[in-house]
């Protein structure tokens, strides 16, 4: 049979494709029309805010207006940008894989997907919120100001829509492995750890805040593809009509550098590269060498203890469950001491030690369930008959090579910035005392009140009912960490001046020797216990 | 006293109680040394509950068991030097690369570092898991997941494998590959029980076969006597009660 005579397929085509697609989006189901409506209701509400932010720019100050026009526009463009990769192609009304079976030339397909995507919410959203540019171009320059600014507006859109389907086409290989999407995990717990210290610097930073660095700052993003098409206007007003040009070639430039790279990738991303890249690395160095990290080798020799250490350290890295905790545990550590001596306003209020417990014992609140994050493998412990006094004293000893460079850090810099460094020395002691005691503390927890943790994709997921738990345990084990620190933090609070470097030996002695006992103690209970702790952990399927 | 002298495993009454539900329900068995024995159960039969009982991974309600001649629960530091086991569901440190899991293993088992290095290398090459390199077990396939949990089992060079469900999920070559390996180990004086629903594969390499059911053991003995010249299959399904089609059924199909 003869083939079928191909007429070329015209970009239209594709356009009509996603407008269908859009309007189904009305007809279906329930929570498809409320998804719709909300996106677009948000949509709306950005392309509204775009727009008045960018008609302000226009209106204000010149050099307000300029740092407005630049920070607007490339936190536009990046805002493009993150989706992709945080929820790795948000848009898939039109995949590339849908089409990885129809005969078509890939300039085509490239065009045509372009189309589609400015076809869109978020595509409209952006237009609108660049006719304020315009609108802003003519307020600055006049009516050539409104064409420029309509021509870069223009060029942005173009580099928004392409920026975004080239990250997810080009990273399409790698978005689909598991390795990329723990690591989106890790990003979100550190966007949502971060939020109160942001909030914490934004204010503080507009209290006593004056406009050159940030201008300084938005002459350089002028320079760059993110906002060079949204300062172009201003070249006109300040009389340099030449640097026009130049800046709307960058984003041209940019715009046609990702468009290559999208069309190169298209394939890849149709047809869904499995595996990924650096898996088959040979192992040169030899396979006991390759599991202890450069850190543990000097000190430990290779042993149960070593081996675990070794291998608990890699889990904090290599877990996003365990990751995203330990991401929390610093921010929250960091931010506590800051928020309580530096912020303005309570300088005066709380004694140094005290504002450093948290950071101290928050350790504790995820070592106290550490066998629940091993779930099942904890069986390969149990079968090799690890003593339980070396599997908690390696388990605590692998936390603290990350834990207390992290400790020390924040509480040399919080004494050195809030400007108590005569305490600093008696501060350490009494973190040691307290860190020491929060390993205890864990250890104990972790072998008599375990409950599993559920192995997600969602760094957030926790089985229903568990999480309740998991906050009391936490609680209870800093809370019980610093009571049992409390001789030190006495000493510390009463000791005269000259004498209070003491409380640093002793806080030392204090921190050791409550681990090596309580280790010991809780240890030969987790031997009698250890197959009772397997039942606590795994997850009954 | 000698290793060889007593069976390689041997269980004593063990019952296992799930709240009110009887799991296992007294199982004795003995595992000769140098058998290549399979047990035998439909889903749910109490398998893996036996077995995990009989390596120290579950406390009994009731009963013992020992590992040549050691008690699984009174000693077990002397029964688990001389035990290998590949549970199921796999339960490994899957976020390790396979080289770091067997060094891991070596380490735990307070092997020295340049022996765990040959033997770790060995292992990898025989099971054709060196080109995995650094890829994390987590990425790993099915059979590759069961590959380097052998290899695990059997760094120390363990007197009794237990391995629960070896054959599950693999494909035909990992699998004849796993095959191969255990026969060489049983030839040369280890010991092997594993579970199994498979009958093909229990008829073809096993010496001792026992059926479990209903957390009991309904037969017992060599290959050849369980079989009685029948076919392993029927003789299964018997044991086990389960419904043989007679033909009046589904006349429609």
């Amino acid at each position: 049979m003869a083939l079928m005579p191909a007429r070329p397929v015209r970009v239209t085509v594709f356009v009509r494709l996603k407008l269908r697609m859009l309007a189904h989006g009305l007809r279906g189901r329930g929570r498809r029309v409320v998804t719709f409506a909300v996106s677009l209701a948000v949509g709306l509400w950005l392309a509204v805010a775009g727009f008045l932010l960018f008609l302000t720019s226009g209106a204000v100050g010149r050099d307000i207006g300029y740092a407005m026009a630049s920070f607007g526009g490339a936190s536009l463009v990046l805002g493009w940008l993150l989706p992709p990769l945080l929820f790795f192609g948000v848009d898939e009304t039109l995949d590339p894989a849908r089409f990885a079976l129809l005969p078509l030339p890939r300039r085509t397909l490239a065009t045509g997907m372009l189309a589609g995507a400015v076809v869109g919410i978020p595509g409209l959203a952006t237009a609108l919120a660049m006719l304020g540019v315009a609108v802003a171009g003519g307020l600055r320059a006049g009516p050539a100001g409104v064409s420029v600014a309509v021509l870069g507006g223009a060029l942005n859109l173009l580099l928004c829509v392409v920026l975004s389907r080239a990250v997810t086409s080009g990273f399409a290989a790698l978005l689909r492995s598991r390795r990329v999407r723990d690591l989106a995990g890790v990003v979100i717990a550190l966007v949502a750890a971060s939020m109160g210290p942001l909030q914490l610097v934004i204010s503080s930073t507009l209290g006593h805040a004056s406009l050159a660095p940030a201008l300084r700052i938005a002459r350089v993003l002028g320079w760059t593809p993110l906002a060079a098409g949204f300062v172009a206007p201003y070249d006109l007003a300040d009389g340099r009509p030449l640097l026009v040009p130049v800046r709307l070639g960058i984003v041209a430039g940019t715009v046609a550098l990702l468009g290559w790279w999208w069309a190169v990738t298209l394939e890849s991303a149709m047809i869904g590269v499995a595996g990924g890249p650096g898996g088959s690395r040979p192992v040169r160095d030899g396979v006991v060498r390759t599991l202890l990290p450069a850190v543990l080798r000097p000190a430990a020799r290779p042993g149960q203890f070593a081996g675990i250490a070794a291998r608990e350290l890699r889990y904090w890295s290599r877990d996003p469950r365990r990751r995203s905790s330990l991401i929390s545990i610093i921010v929250g550590g960091a931010v506590v001491p800051v928020a309580l001596r530096l912020a303005p306003g309570h300088s005066a209020g709380v004694p140094l030690p005290l504002a450093v417990a948290f950071t101290s014992v928050a350790g504790a609140a995820i070592l106290a369930n550490q066998f629940g994050f091993d779930g099942s493998a904890y069986a390969v412990h149990l079968l090799a008959g690890v003593p339980g006094r070396t599997e908690l004293r390696a388990r605590a000893a692998a936390l603290s090579v990350i834990m207390v460079p992290v400790l020390l850090v924040i509480v040399v810099a919080v004494a050195v910035f809030g400007e108590e460094r005569g305490q600093l020395i008696a501060t350490l002691g009494t973190a040691a005392a307290m860190y020491g005691a929060s390993m205890a503390v864990a250890s104990v927890l972790s072998v008599l009140v375990a409950y599993p943790v559920p192995d997600s994709r969602n760094a957030f997921a926790s089985a229903g009912g568990s999480a309740s738990a998991k906050g009391l345990v936490a609680f209870i084990g800093m809370v019980a960490a610093v009571v049992s620190a409390s001789p030190v933090l006495m000493a510390a609070l009463v000791l005269p001046g000259r004498l209070s470097w003491l409380v640093l030996p002793a806080g030392l002695a204090w921190g050791i020797a409550g681990v090596l006992v309580t280790t010991r103690v809780i240890g030969s209970e987790l031997d009698r216990r250890g197959p009772d702790l397997l039942g606590e952990i795994s997850l009954r399927s | 006293m000698l290793d060889g002298a007593q069976p390689a495993l041997s269980l004593r009454g063990l019952v296992k109680r799930f709240d009110a539900k009887l799991a296992v329900g007294g199982v004795d068995l003995d595992v000769p040394t140098g058998s290549f024995y399979g047990l035998l159960g439909p889903n749910g039969a109490g398998k893996t509950t036996c077995l995990s009982m009989a390596v120290g991974l579950l406390r009994p309600s009731q009963g013992r068991a020992y590992v040549l001649g050691h008690d699984v629960w009174a000693d077990p530091v002397e029964a688990k030097r001389r035990l290998g086991v590949l549970p199921d569901p796999v339960r490994m440190f899957d976020r390790l690369s396979g080289p770091e899991l067997l060094a891991y293993q070596g380490l735990l088992r307070g092997m020295p570092p340049d022996l765990i290095e040959t033997r770790a290398n060995e292992l990898l090459d025989v099971l054709g898991l060196a080109d995995a390199g650094r890829t994390l077990v987590v990425d790993y396939s099915a059979g590759m997941k069961k590959k380097i949990g052998l290899a695990c089992a059997l760094l120390h060079a363990p007197r009794l494998l237990v391995l629960d469900e070896p054959f599950e999920s693999v494909d035909p070559v990992a699998g004849s590959l796993i095959r191969d390996i255990l026969h060489r180990y049983v030839e040369t004086g280890g010991t092997v029980i594993f579970s199994s629903h498979v009958m093909e594969v229990v008829e073809k390499i096993c010496s001792h076969v026992a059926i479990l059911a209903d957390g009991r053991i309904k037969a017992v003995g060599t290959l050849n006597e369980v079989r009685a010249g029948r076919d392993l299959e029927d003789v299964f399904v018997e044991v086990v009660g389960g419904r043989v089609a007679t033909g009046e059924e589904l006349t429609w199909l």
